[in-house]
C-alpha cells in the first residue's frame, strides 16, 4: 500500500540577516495511513518546520511531497487552506480554543470554512466529535470554564471533526498535569483505529515513547527513525 | 448564494464581537453616530428652509413675476419732471401690445392705508385698486365658497365692490357673519364685499421678513389688504390716472431676462426716454437665497462630512486594535482551514456591523435633534409648521455610514487576511 505521505529531498531555507539558515536540510520520510508517529527533537531541530510544511501552513524551499497520491509541495494559499480544512487536524500545546465561542462552536469551526457548509450539520458533527472524546456534557460551556485536560480533549474533537487523514499534535501535553497527559495521549493514540495518522511533535522523550515510531531530528536532518 | 453563506456567519460573528465589547464599540461608533445624526438633521433642516422659501417666493408672485414701480426721476432728468406722466393704464396697453412674452398685466393703484368700517367695527389696512389680472400675477385666488374677485366688468363700470384679505375678515366680522354681501365703508364710501382672498399659510420653517410686525410674519402681511377695481380707485379716490405699479407675469421663467429687456425698451420709448419707473424681479431674492442655502449646505455638510470621516478613522483604529488583540484567533482560524478571503470577510463584516449599528443610533439621535429644533421653533412661531424627517434622507444617511464603515474596514481586514498563520499562532 502506498504511504499517505512521501517526502523526498525536503529543504527549507530561511534568510536571517546575511546568512541562510537551513531549517530542513534534505529530509526523506514516509508516513503510513493509521500510523502513530512521534517527531522528537530539541528546539531548532526542524521538527516544527516539518510539521508546518506537512500541515499545509508553509511551503518547502525544495523537494517533493506526495500526499495521498498528489504532489502538494507547491500549492497556492487557497488550495493549502482547502487541505487544512479537509485533510489535516491540529492539536496545539496552548489548546487555542476561541474564548468567545462555546465548546460545540469551537469544534464546528473547521467545517465553517468548507464550501456548502450547513450550520445544523456542522453542529451535529461537532456533537458527535465531542461524544468521541468524552466531552458531550460540556457543549455550551465556554473554554474558560473548562480544565486544561478538558480543553485539550475539546481541541482533539476540533481536530477530528472534519474526518482528516492526519493529525498533528504539537506538544499536546505541555500544559497538562500528569493525570491528563496519559488521558490525552491515549485519546490521540486511539485515533489510529479510525485510520487517522497521528503525528506527535515533541521534545519530551517520555511523550514520544507513547508512539509506535519515533523519528529523531537534529539540525534539519532525520537522525534516527525507529519503530518500536 | 455562496457569498451569502459566507457573509451570514461573518455578520453573526460581528454582532457577537460588538456585544462582547460594548463600551469599546460604542466609543468607536461615536464619530459615525454624530456624523449620521448631523447629516440627517442638516439635510432635513435645509430642505425645510428650501421648501419654505419656495413658497415665500411663490407668495411674492414667483420667479415669473416682474414688478414695474413708479419712481422719482433720476437727478440728471429732474428738470424734465413736467414731461413725466408716470405709470398709467396706457402703459398697460403698450406692454400688452408690444411685449408678447408677458401673459398677464396687473395695474395697481394704491389708495392708501385706510380705515375700513363695518357697523360698529373697524380696522386699518392697505386699500389697492386692481384688475382681474391681479390674481394670476400675484398667484392668488378666491375659494368658490368665499365669493369672487374684481372682474373686468367691475373695472369697466367703476363699481363699488371690495375684496378683503383673509386677515382682515376676523377684525371686521363676527365669526358667524358671512362677509360676502356685507357693506363696508372706506373713507365714507360704501363698498359691497364680493369676496375674500385665499389664506396663505406657511409650511416648513418660517422665514422672518422685514415686514413682519407680529407673529405670523410675512404670511400675515400677505393676508391683509383690501382690493377694489382700479378704475374706482383712480377716479373716486386718487383723482388722477397715475398707477403705483404694474405686476407682469411672463409665460416662461426661462425668458425672464428677455421679457425684462423688452418691457424696459417699450416703457422707455413710451415715456420719451424718462426714467420715471423701475423694473425689478424676484430673481435677486431667489439668488440671495440660493447662496444662503449653498452656504448652509457647505458648512453643515462639511461638519457632517468631517465627523463621518473621523468616524471612519475611529472604526479603522478600533478594528486595527481588535485585530492586534486577536492575532492568535486569526492564526487558529487559518490553521483549521480559513482562507485569507474568509478572514477579510469576517473583519469587513465586523466593521460594517459597527457602522450600521452606529448609523442606526445616529438616526435616533437625529430624530431627537429635529424634534428639539421643532420644539424651539414652535415656541418662537406659533403658526410655524416645521421640518419633517424624510425616510429617504434617513436611508441615505444610513447608507452613507455603511459605505464609510466598509471603506474603513478594508485596510484592517486586509491585514488580518494577510497574516501568516504560523507567526499568528506563535503570537503571545
Amino acid at each position: 500500500m502506498p504511504p499517505l505521505i512521501a517526502i523526498r529531498g525536503l529543504r527549507k531555507t530561511y534568510r536571517m540577516g546575511d546568512e541562510n539558515v537551513h531549517a530542513l536540510d534534505g529530509v526523506d520520510l514516509d508516513f503510513q495511513k493509521g500510523e502513530f508517529v512521534a517527531i522528537l527533537g530539541p528546539s531548532g531541530s526542524g521538527k516544527s518546520t516539518l510539521m508546518h510544511i506537512l500541515g499545509f501552513m508553509d511551503t518547502p524551499s525544495e523537494g517533493s511531497i506526495v500526499f495521498d497520491g498528489e504532489e502538494v509541495a507547491r500549492l497556492d494559499p487557497d488550495r493549502r487552506a482547502w487541505y487544512r480544512s479537509h485533510r489535516v487536524g491540529f492539536v496545539f500545546q496552548a489548546f487555542n480554543l476561541l474564548p468567545r465561542l462555546t465548546v460545540v462552536e469551537n469544534v464546528a469551526l473547521p467545517l465553517l470554512y468548507r464550501d456548502n457548509s450547513d450550520p445544523e450539520a456542522n453542529l451535529a458533527a461537532a456533537r458527535a466529535a465531542l461524544e468521541r472524546v468524552g466531552m458531550s456534557h460540556r457543549l455550551d460551556h465556554r473554554p474558560g470554564q473548562l480544565s486544561g485536560g478538558e480543553r485539550q480533549r475539546v481541541a482533539v474533537a476540533r481536530a477530528i471533526v472534519g474526518t482528516p487523514s492526519i493529525i498533528f499534535a504539537d506538544e499536546p501535553t505541555g500544559n497538562l498535569d500528569v493525570k491528563n497527559v496519559d488521558r490525552v495521549l491515549d485519546l490521540l493514540g486511539s485515533l489510529i483505529k479510525e485510520g487517522i495518522t497521528v503525528v506527535l511533535v515533541t521534545h519530551d522523550l517520555s511523550v514520544a515513547e507513547k508512539a509506535h515510531r519515533v523519528i529523531s531530528m537534529r539540525a534539519g536532518l532525520v537522525q534516527e527513525d525507529r519503530v518500536r | 448564494m455562496r457569498l451569502f453563506d459566507r457573509v451570514r456567519p461573518a455578520v453573526i460573528n460581528g454582532l457577537r464581537e460588538l456585544q462582547a465589547n460594548k463600551v469599546r464599540s460604542l466609543l468607536s461608533m461615536s464619530g459615525i453616530i454624530l456624523g449620521v445624526a448631523s447629516l440627517v438633521a442638516m439635510v432635513t433642516v435645509v430642505q425645510g428652509m428650501v421648501g419654505n422659501f419656495r413658497q415665500f417666493v411663490d407668495a411674492m408672485g414667483g420667479i415669473e413675476k416682474i414688478t414695474v414701480l413708479r419712481e422719482q426721476l433720476p437727478k440728471e432728468q429732474e428738470h424734465l419732471a413736467e414731461l413725466s406722466e408716470g405709470l398709467t393704464m396706457r402703459d398697460v396697453d403698450r406692454i400688452r401690445r408690444t411685449v408678447p412674452l408677458v401673459r398677464n398685466i396687473s395695474p395697481e393703484a394704491r389708495v392708501g392705508y385706510e380705515k375700513i368700517v363695518y357697523e360698529d367695527r373697524e380696522t386699518n389696512t392697505y386699500v389697492t385698486g386692481v384688475t382681474a389680472d391681479y390674481l394670476p400675477v400675484a398667484k392668488r385666488w378666491v375659494e368658490p365658497e368665499q365669493g369672487r374677485f374684481v372682474s373686468d366688468l367691475d373695472v369697466h363700470n367703476m363699481t363699488d365692490v371690495i375684496v378683503l384679505g383673509s386677515a382682515v375678515v376676523p377684525e371686521l366680522f363676527a365669526p358667524n357673519v358671512d362677509p360676502v354681501g356685507q357693506v363696508v365703508k372706506v373713507r365714507g364710501r360704501r363698498f359691497t364685499v364680493i369676496g375674500v382672498l385665499n389664506n396663505i399659510e406657511g409650511t416648513g420653517m418660517q422665514i422672518r421678513s422685514a415686514n413682519s410686525r407680529s407673529s405670523g410674519g410675512a404670511w400675515r402681511y400677505r393676508n391683509s389688504g383690501a382690493f377694489i377695481p382700479v378704475s374706482t380707485a383712480l377716479t373716486k379716490y386718487n383723482g388722477n390716472d397715475r398707477l403705483s405699479g404694474l405686476g407682469l407675469r411672463i409665460a416662461d421663467p426661462e425668458q425672464l431676462r428677455d421679457a425684462v429687456e423688452q418691457a424696459e425698451r417699450t416703457m422707455l420709448a413710451a415715456h420719451k426716454g424718462l426714467r420715471d419707473f423701475s423694473i425689478s424681479t424676484n430673481e435677486q431674492t431667489l439668488e440671495d437665497f440660493r447662496k444662503t442655502e449653498a452656504a448652509f449646505k457647505l458648512s453643515l455638510g462639511g461638519v457632517a462630512g468631517i465627523s463621518l470621516f473621523v468616524g471612519g478613522i475611529g472604526i479603522m483604529n478600533v478594528m486595527l486594535a481588535s485585530i492586534n488583540e486577536r492575532i492568535r484567533e486569526i492564526g487558529v482560524r487559518k490553521a483549521v482551514g480559513a482562507r485569507g478571503s474568509d478572514l477579510f470577510l469576517q473583519f469587513l463584516a465586523e466593521a460594517a456591523v459597527v457602522s450600521v449599528v452606529g448609523g442606526l443610533i445616529g438616526l435616533l439621535v437625529s430624530v431627537g435633534i429635529v424634534s428639539l429644533m421643532n420644539f424651539i421653533l414652535m415656541q418662537a412661531l406659533p403658526t410655524g409648521a416645521v421640518a419633517t424627517l424624510d425616510w429617504v434622507i434617513m436611508g441615505e444617511g444610513l447608507a452613507f455610514s455603511v459605505v464609510i464603515g466598509l471603506i474603513a474596514g478594508v485596510y484592517p481586514a486586509l491585514r488580518a487576511a494577510k497574516l501568516d498563520p504560523i507567526e499568528a499562532l506563535r503570537h503571545e
